[in-house]
This record gives C-alpha cells, sequence and structure tokens, in this order.
C-alpha cells in the first residue's frame, strides 16, 4: 500500500496504491475516483452496535466504505467534504491518536477505529462532545481538517494551550486540561476564545487553522432568512 | 526485530511522537530494544537499572504507566499500556518503588471510579429525566396551557372560524338558528364565570358533524340536525363540543403535538411565538382529533352540563347510540368522536349515578325547526 497526497494545500485528494487484496477503509463518500479494480463496500465497522454507537454518540457516519482491490491492483483517489488539508500518519501498533469526528478520512485495513468516552468536563466544556474516535493498530491513518492542518510536537511535560475548536487529533500519551482563556470568567467569553485545552506533553497534536463552528456562524449572516 | 513493539519511549533525540520498543522486565530492571531505521539494520538496546527510575500514571486517561530516569544521552520518559509488561514490573520492582507503583495504581482506580460515578450520576439523571417526561408530559402539558392567555386561544380559534365559515353557506336566521342559539344559552348559563363568549353558527350542509374550536367558536352542520329527533339530542352534542372548549382539549391537543421544546417555551414564555411553530408544524384545528381521555372528560362533564340546564341527559346517549348504528362511515361527527360500547355504557352508569333529572322543555317546537330545515313533516315521529 503506497499513498501519496496530491495537491497539498486547501484542495488535497489522497491517492493510494493498492496491491491486489489489499484494502482501505474511508469515511463513507470519501471516494473521488478509482480503478475499475476496486470493489467499493459499505461496511458498519465495528459490527452493527459499534456502528451505531458511533453514529450517536461521535456523530460520525453509520457506514464507513471499504474499498478492496479484489480483481487486481489498482487506485484509489480520497478527498474530504471540507476544503482543508490532509495528513497521513503511520500507527505502528503502540501509538494511538484520538482523533475528533469529522477529523477521520480513511485508514488502513489494520487500523482499529472505537468511540471512546471522555471526561465529564473534556466532554462538556472540550467542544468535541462526549465521544471520541479512538484509532489504533496498525498501519496508514489520514486524517482531514478545516483549514491548514498544524503539527505540534510536544516533549515529555512541555505544555501548549490550544483552542478547543481547532483540535483535530492528539496522540493518547498526551493529556489535556480545560481552562478558561483567561483568568475571569467574562473576560473568557468576550475574548473569543471561551474555553481552551491545555496539552502536555509528550505527544503530537494536531490542530486545524480554522474553526468550522466559528466559520459556519461566519456564513450564517449572510444567508437570507426565508419566511 | 520480530517482535511487535509493546512500549513508546519519549527523549531529546527523539521525534515528539515516540520511538516504539520493546520493553523486557528482567530481575534488575528492564531492557529496552528499539528497532533499527532499516529493515536490515541492527537493533540497539538500552539497559535501566530499577534503582534510577521514578514511575507515576499518565497519558490523556491517567491509564498508562509512566516512567522516567536519565539514561547516558539525557532524560527518557516510557509510557507502558501493555497489561503484560505493567504486570511484570510491577511484580519485578524493587523494594523502593512499590510505593510510587502502589500511588500510580491508586490514581488510576481514581480516575476510573470517578469516571464510573460520575457517568452513572449522568445516566440516572437521563434516565430519570425521561422517564419523568413521559409519566409527566400530562402534568407539564396541563402546566403550559395554563400559561396561555384565554384572549391568544380566542385569536387562534376565530381566525381559524372565519376561515372556515368564508367557504361555507352560514345560516343567518330561522328557527334553527334561533333553537341553537337557545341551547346554547342554556348551556352556557350553567358554567358561571366562564371566560368565553360561545358564538354559534349553524352552516347548511349534509354532513353531519359539529366542533368546537378553542375559544368558544361553535360550528352546527343542518346535517346533524336533520338527523335528530329531539331537540336534547342536539343539545346533547353541543353540551359535549362546548365541554371540548371549556376544559382547554384543543389547546392540549396543539401543545402535544407541538411538543416538549414548545411546552417548555411556554411554562418559561412567549406564548405569541406558538402559532409561527403551529403554521410551520402543518397543525391545522380543523382536522385535529381529540384523545380518548379528552372525549370522555368532555362526554362527563357535558352529560352534568345538561343535567345543571335541565336538558335531558338521555338523548345525548340515544343520539350518539343511533349514530353509530345507523349511518356507520358516513357521519362524520363519528370520525373525529369515535362512538364505542363502553363510551355509551359510562355514559350510562354515570346517568345511573345521578338523582332523577327533572327536565324542562325548551321554547321552540322541534317540527317546526326541522320543517323550517326541510325536512317533511311525516318523517317526524
Amino acid at each position: 500500500m503506497k499513498s501519496e497526497i496530491l495537491y497539498p494545500g486547501a484542495f488535497p485528494m489522497v491517492r493510494i496504491e493498492l496491491a491486489e487484496g489489499e484494502k482501505i477503509k474511508a469515511e463513507s463518500g470519501a471516494m473521488v475516483a478509482c480503478s475499475p479494480t476496486i470493489d467499493i463496500e459499505s461496511k458498519m465497522e465495528g459490527g452493527f452496535l459499534g456502528a451505531l454507537s458511533r453514529k450517536f454518540l461521535t456523530g460520525e457516519k453509520f457506514f464507513f466504505q471499504t474499498l478492496r482491490a479484489s480483481r487486481g491492483a489498482g487506485e484509489v483517489l480520497l478527498a474530504s467534504t471540507v476544503p482543508g488539508e490532509v495528513v497521513i500518519l503511520e500507527l505502528d501498533g503502540v501509538n494511538e491518536y484520538m482523533v475528533q469526528k469529522d477529523g477521520f478520512l480513511a485508514g488502513a485495513d489494520g487500523v482499529t477505529i472505537d468511540s471512546q468516552m471522555q471526561s465529564m468536563t473534556r466532554g462538556l466544556l472540550g467542544g468535541e462532545g462526549f465521544f471520541l474516535l479512538k484509532m489504533s493498530g496498525k498501519g496508514m491513518l489520514v486524517l482531514n481538517s478545516f483549514g491548514a492542518i498544524h503539527k505540534i510536537e510536544l516533549k515529555p511535560g512541555q505544555e501548549y494551550i490550544v483552542d478547543n475548536s481547532h483540535l483535530v487529533a492528539w496522540s493518547s500519551t498526551t493529556s489535556y486540561n480545560i481552562e478558561k482563556a483567561t483568568s475571569g470568567w467574562v473576560a473568557s467569553f468576550t475574548s473569543g476564545e471561551g474555553f481552551v485545552c491545555r496539552f502536555r506533553g509528550p505527544g503530537l497534536v494536531f490542530i486545524q487553522s480554522r474553526n468550522p463552528g466559528g466559520f459556519g456562524a461566519w456564513v450564517r449572516q449572510f444567508i437570507p432568512v426565508s419566511e | 526485530m520480530t517482535i511487535p513493539p509493546n512500549a513508546l519511549c519519549f527523549g531529546d533525540e527523539f521525534p515528539a511522537s515516540g520511538i516504539p520498543c520493546l520493553v523486557h522486565v528482567e530481575g534488575h530492571g528492564l531492557t529496552i530494544t528499539f528497532p533499527s531505521d532499516h529493515d536490515e539494520g541492527e537493533s540497539r538496546s538500552e539497559s535501566v537499572s530499577f534503582s534510577t527510575v521514578t514511575v507515576s500514571a499518565g497519558g490523556l486517561d491517567h491509564d498508562q504507566l509512566v516512567l522516567t530516569w536519565t539514561g547516558s544521552t539525557g532524560p527518557r520518559t516510557l509510557y507502558l499500556k501493555n497489561p503484560a509488561v505493567i504486570r511484570a514490573f510491577r511484580q519485578a520492582a524493587p523494594e523502593h518503588l512499590s510505593r510510587p507503583l502502589e500511588q500510580a495504581a491508586q490514581q488510576v482506580r481514581q480516575v476510573r471510579q470517578r469516571h464510573r460515578t460520575v457517568w452513572t450520576v449522568v445516566g440516572a439523571t437521563l434516565v430519570a429525566l425521561v422517564l419523568g417526561l413521559w409519566f409527566g408530559s400530562d402534568v407539564l402539558v396541563e402546566l403550559a396551557v395554563d400559561r396561555i392567555p384565554v384572549e391568544w386561544e380566542q385569536k387562534l380559534g376565530e381566525s381559524a372560524y372565519r376561515e372556515f365559515l368564508a367557504g361555507q353557506d352560514v345560516t343567518k336566521d330561522g328557527p334553527a338558528v334561533a333553537a341553537v342559539k337557545e341551547m346554547t344559552q342554556r348551556l352556557a348559563g350553567q358554567v358561571p364565570n366562564s371566560p368565553y363568549r360561545f358564538e354559534v353558527t349553524v352552516v347548511k350542509s349534509d354532513v353531519v358533524n359539529a366542533f368546537a374550536l378553542p375559544g368558544g367558536y361553535v360550528v352546527v352542520f343542518t346535517g346533524l340536525m336533520k338527523k335528530a329527533d329531539s331537540p336534547e339530542e342536539v343539545a346533547g352534542v353541543l353540551a359535549h363540543e362546548l365541554n371540548h372548549v371549556l376544559q382547554r382539549h384543543g389547546l392540549e391537543r396543539i401543545i402535544k403535538q407541538l411538543g416538549f421544546v414548545a411546552v417548555v417555551s411556554i411554562v418559561l414564555g412567549n406564548p405569541p411565538g406558538l402559532g409561527g411553530v403551529m403554521k410551520q408544524l402543518g397543525i391545522d384545528l380543523m382536522t385535529m382529533k381529540f384523545g380518548r381521555a379528552q372525549e370522555t372528560e368532555a362526554d362527563v362533564t357535558g352529560l352534568q352540563l345538561l343535567y345543571r340546564a335541565k336538558i335531558n341527559p338521555e338523548g345525548m346517549i340515544t343520539f350518539f347510540q343511533r349514530l353509530a348504528e345507523k349511518d356507520e362511515g358516513r357521519v362524520e361527527w363519528l370520525s373525529t368522536h369515535p362512538m364505542s360500547s363502553a363510551r355509551a355504557d359510562h355514559l350510562k352508569a354515570q346517568l345511573a349515578a345521578m338523582p332523577k333529572p327533572k327536565a324542562e322543555p325548551f321554547t321552540f317546537e322541534w317540527a317546526t325547526v326541522r320543517a323550517g330545515l326541510g325536512v317533511p313533516s311525516a318523517a317526524i315521529p
């Protein structure tokens, strides 16, 4: 399996070459084009209950699509719905990533996707919901973002503060606390940041340069209100 | 390296994501084997003595065992998640590590315990809320209905009423109108302090029906009057319809259909916004059906109203039953007021429990009213 990012920037596509018999899973609707040797199957990852819990708990799609090179080698082109960068990670069986609900684009067959519950404060204030996708296992993992993707590398004990709506994914060796952005409650919200996450290394934190919720609110003011 | 890695090692010269490594627990300490960068390359190993290691809990959920020490190449941090390795480490660890190990384990247990407690509390609260809403929804609906002013209810009913009458052949005067007015006055006169001013219109149509809109707007079709053998029968239907208004059944239905959000918004204020919500949801007052409990309530209170107005309540029961027997499927009033033997039995039982009614006749002649509606006199019993 070989992968490369085409047209890096705001409107990228991911090309994945599959040898005969290889397969990948992707977010449903992610496939843009593929060789005629590829079969597209719809699959409820983790069984019916797993899919159901993922759908209702994380807001991710009920079905993932499986792209299988069943009739010979071929390639698939994948892209996400929103304009934004794509990053390819390699899971080695030891490192795990927590991914916010819209961050997953595709993964190798060896990647396991679970929904994982967060603690109460993180769920309530973190802006990611109570459930996140936990990616473990072995193989390629493709994440997408809204805007550009930025990698923050944290050494053991090193801290970094991220606005919660800009999170894409982070390694499970990091830990984070939710805090007010400033010392006062009023200033926290008038500063426009509200709550922030204080991450503590070691590990990687991937953030997106644009905030989908903020963008939505900005677009909404231009949409004419219909009766 | 054929055995898959079981830990992540962090250090100054390593990438921030850490390097996967294979940890072996031995008598004196740990042996950490790093895979080579190339498939053919030699893997390298480091040995760490227990005496240099400090332990703590770490990771996103504080569920990983974190070992830190300063090696020859600088500070090192090792994240262990594999239960087998953690167990081996705890067994082999010397005396001075058992205390911090116990503290780390304690921390993990506390975090898990806290998660469990919080989620149990949240789950129990959610279940309690759902159950409370399920069983307490009637109470909530009544609460919301109480908050809606009668004037607003009248506005709602009036607009539907005017809209309906615009397309109908309204009978303005004549014996039928006079008869219906007299019945309504006698019935309404028995409801002291009623906030509703009842307005009754007779509509010329063969439809066997009558209905009441919220706010006290009542429509009687001439078809219903033609079917009635006595004025008491029509008065029975009127008494039933008036009580739908008095008990605010229409509003209860609307609010039930609008759902919980509307209930909350009314309880917390802002009733005028409801009209817009109703329009959006396409709730039509004309086609609205009442619930079984509401029908029973209107039956029983209607019966009591007839009794107080000194109108023979038998007419109500016999008329309902006769309509149900005769024109099954053709009587519109029954399509919105399904008749069942249980309903009639219930009414009979209620009537039997009351003292003998002292009925007073109406001032009009029913035969004249019917003749005015075009029923041949031979058909009058």
